[in-house]
């Protein structure tokens, strides 16, 4: 059978699942009301815009200055009524990220879009159908609150930092390789993960051309630059700042600097061995002679780190201030916010007006990558409504086994690692921070459990938040950065370990011991 | 000012090797070696969303590229010429660029090399970015075109393109590079069309002294071009008109069955051309013919 009819077959079937439960749904609230209300009403007279829906969504997710309209009492919670199957086109989409670059890489790389939009269609029209109004509010909502900040943040951060290019002769002698992995690590915090990532990564596999074994270079290069360093400021890594986007203050996540500090410290210091070892085996212990002149070291569009600095205080301000709400398509979002996002756009642009092609261009600067993460994400934040409206629901929803199950710090710390580590990091950190809320505070609206998250419980919150970024690390598809760095090594001309040597012969070497080690001191 | 060392960049669309041919007539002009290029697009290989870098796909397509450009190298040693591959990953504009000034060479060849559906422009937008960009001259060759004239449908196959060129000059730093070319012409060239077209912009509000004299100034500067270039051993021939100067270029061209167009281009950014246009890029867009751009 052809592709297409299976995709057709899988998404009727999609909608039939939604359809049947939905019904019974409607049934559930009938007899609620005429329990309450004396009168009957379906699911479908829902109305999302005042959030007094008959199917509501539960605490709904509102962070800086978002109202919430969680817990009405007497009405079916839409997260205690979906069934555990509904996620799964969220678990397929996910799949499909883990799965196709390693099976169909060709087929992936040119249909991707289409893929997520498949699974996003395949959750997304039976939801609609079935929830009607309420469906219609949760999809806006983690578009509007959710995906749209997160792309804005993430497109901004790659633009400026896109217009940064370190130029000039550096030569990879262990002491300069651990020094640039240090400043990246220290930067990724500020510019994010990718950002520091892409200034860095090509005059380090410049640096170090002349090396024969530079494969483990580019892995620490990953695991430190690309993900560890990332874990002090929503800015570092995209998990963290859909938990600022959720409530956590902005400062709350420098909490996570000594599980950062004993991390990266480890990191480090066995990479600066790993590279004595082999810069005295390749024979290497002299200055190689140069070819050609030395050119002196320089950093190009330095104009950028102000807009840099634009985007660190944009964020940092609307955690901080409150200018009311407004109401966009029925979601309420706070102006600060709005406000925030334009204000990323505007650097973004300022710096693609005041940064020359050229620059651009001597740093291969594309497009492409960001696209890429619009389209894949865009089918991840809608597929995983369901998932996220039955962890807030807690034990009263259909992944009940999983809050049960995941009790101490150091569950939340391996369980939402592992899962970082295979799938995408960002999502993962959103599922089990709304697993956390589940467990500790059912029912409750976010805009309430978040400060208590993040004071009475907050080890469990330091847990969610360094396992989600420190096991992005843990393979490929673990974050974003992964994928960029990997292909810019490859391209240059530096082979690396296929998805599975990645993980044998690095991440559960050097990865699995540090972590436990994070573990014993910390969880 | 010859073009000794070319930069042929394909994609290895239909009629590229056609193309490629038709160029080989400048041996008679000091051609003595072909750069052949192909930029496999890094976005065809790169970054494979949460996945990495296509090395597989990178050497199928550089081996095809290789075995397809090793048969073009022996029709071009069958020509006396010397020739050259590089097959690089990049963004195809810059990379271009980057190749040509690393290679060295005289000129660039772009542009489609067939035009099977009617439209407005003949040329893409790499195309365009390659002629804004480039200090270097570019030759958009544009071998085989469809266009409508008169209300006839015609297909135009390009071919013998330095037979009759049409050299339009407004008499620029550009313009002067444009005639050495064109004087390095000798043996190809038939005839060159000197051509001058005084623009709408500067005969508008013009009392007709005025305008006598800037006839008068043009067509003095026009017989010295063409003296020039019969000095040179090449016969040309003025032509001066007043009007809209990017239509006035192409009708003239056409009407005078020229085989080609040369003009001098001041290289406007992107801002500056949006705002202020460009003659010479509008003449690209509009014409049939192949359009050489001398910066």
């Amino acid at each position: 059978m052809r592709l297409g009819k299976w995709l057709a077959i899988i998404f009727l079937l999609s909608i039939f699942a939604f359809l049947v439960p939905a019904m019974a749904t409607d049934q559930e609230v009938a007899a609620t009301h005429d329990t309450e209300h004396g009168s009957t009403h379906g699911a479908e007279h829902a109305v999302a815009e005042t959030g007094h829906e008959d199917v509501h969504a539960g605490s709904e997710s509102h962070g800086h200055g978002d109202a919430g309209h969680g817990g009405h009492g007497g009405h079916i919670n839409l997260g205690e009524v979906l069934k555990l199957w509904t996620c799964i086109p969220f678990a397929c989409m996910l799949l499909s990220i883990a799965l196709f670059p390693l099976l169909a890489p060709k087929f992936w790389h040119h249909h991707f879009g289409k893929v997520s939009a498949f699974w996003a269609a395949c959750l997304g029209i039976p939801f609609l159908i079935a929830f009607k109004g309420v469906a219609v509010h949760e999809i806006l909502h983690i578009i509007l609150a959710d995906y749209v900040p997160f792309i804005i943040l993430l497109w901004a951060l790659y633009t400026i930092s896109g217009g940064i290019l370190l130029k000039g002769t550096l030569r990879g002698t262990p002491i300069v390789n651990t020094i640039i992995i240090l400043i990246g690590t220290v930067l990724a915090s500020w510019m994010g993960t990718t950002g520091a990532a892409m200034l860095l990564i090509r005059p380090f596999l410049k640096a170090n051309n002349y090396r024969k074994n530079r494969t483990f270079m580019v892995v620490f290069f990953i695991f430190l630059v690309a993900n560890v360093g990332g874990s002090l400021t929503p800015l570092g890594d995209p998990p963290l700042f859909l938990g600022f986007l959720h409530g956590v203050d902005f400062f709350w996540t420098m909490k996570i600097m000594p599980h950062m500090l004993v991390t990266a410290g480890i990191l480090l210091t066995i990479y600066f061995f790993l590279d004595t070892y082999h810069y005295k085996k390749e024979g290497l212990t002299s200055a190689p002679v140069e070819e050609g002149e030395k050119e002196p070291l320089k950093l190009v569009g330095t104009h950028n780190f102000i807009f840099l600095g634009g985007v660190v205080g944009a964020v940092l301000t609307s955690g901080i201030v409150d200018w009311g709400e407004v109401n966009t398509l029925g979601i309420h979002r706070a102006v600060q916010d709005w406000a925030r996002d334009g204000f990323l756009i505007l650097m973004g642009m300022l710096s693609l007006w005041t940064t020359s092609k050229r620059l651009r261009e001597d740093n291969d600067f594309s497009w492409f990558p960001i696209v890429e993460v619009a389209y894949l994400f865009i089918g991840i934040f809608i597929t995983m409504v369901p998932c996220l409206l039955i962890l807030k629901a807690g034990l009263k929803g259909e992944m009940a086994f999983l809050i049960a199950a995941v009790k101490e710090p150091m569950h939340y710390f391996w369980v939402t690692g592992a899962l970082s580590g295979f799938l995408d990091n960002a999502p993962t950190y959103l599922t089990f921070f709304n697993t956390a809320l589940g467990a500790f505070y059912p029912g409750m609206p976010e805009a309430q459990a978040v400060p208590l998250l993040m004071t009475e419980s907050s080890i469990f919150l330091k847990a969610i938040s360094a396992g989600a970024v420190f096991f992005g690390a843990f393979s490929y598809i673990g974050n974003a950065p992964n994928f960029m760095v990997r292909s810019i090594a490859e391209e240059g001309g530096t082979p690396m370990p296929s998805f599975f040597g990645y993980i044998l012969k690095y991440s559960l070497v050097f990865l699995f011991p540090t972590f436990v080690v994070v573990t014993l001191i910390f969880f | 000012m010859e073009f000794k060392k070319i930069l042929f960049p394909t994609k290895f669309r239909e009629l590229a090797f056609n193309s490629l041919e038709s160029i080989l007539e400048l041996k008679k002009a000091g051609l003595k070696e072909v750069v052949l290029t192909y930029i496999i697009p890094r976005d065809e290989v790169a970054f494979v969303p949460f996945g990495g870098y296509m090395k597989d796909e990178e050497e199928r397509l550089r081996e095809q590229a290789r075995i397809r450009f090793e048969n073009w190298q022996e029709a071009i040693t069958a020509e006396g010429i010397e020739s050259k591959v590089r097959i690089e990953v990049g963004n195809p504009v810059p990379k271009l660029l980057r190749v040509a000034e690393e290679e060295k060479v005289d000129l660039i060849i772009a542009g489609r090399k067939k035009r099977t559906v009617l439209g407005k422009v003949y040329v893409g937008s790499h195309t365009l970015e390659l002629v804004r960009r480039s200090t270097i001259p570019v030759l958009v060759s544009k071998y085989m075109v469809r266009f409508e004239w008169e209300g006839d449908l015609i297909t135009r196959v390009n071919d013998h393109i330095f037979t009759a060129p049409l050299l339009a000059t407004d008499w620029s730093e550009p313009s002067e590079k444009a005639l050495k070319l064109v004087s390095s012409f000798k043996g190809l060239a038939d005839k060159v069309m000197v051509t001058h077209i005084i623009g709408v912009k500067i005969s508008k509000g013009l009392d007709k002294s005025e305008l006598n004299r800037i006839e008068k100034e043009s067509k003095e500067r026009l017989e010295k071009y063409c003296d020039r270039l019969k000095k040179d051993g090449i016969n040309a021939e003025p032509h001066l008109f007043s009007g809209r100067s990017a239509h006035e270029i192409v009708r003239v061209a056409r009407e005078h069955k020229a085989s080609m167009i040369v003009m001098g281009t001041t290289g406007k950014d992107r801002f500056k051309e949006f705002w202020l246009g460009s003659v010479s890029h509008r003449v690209t867009e509009a014409s049939e013919l192949p359009v050489l751009l001398v910066p």
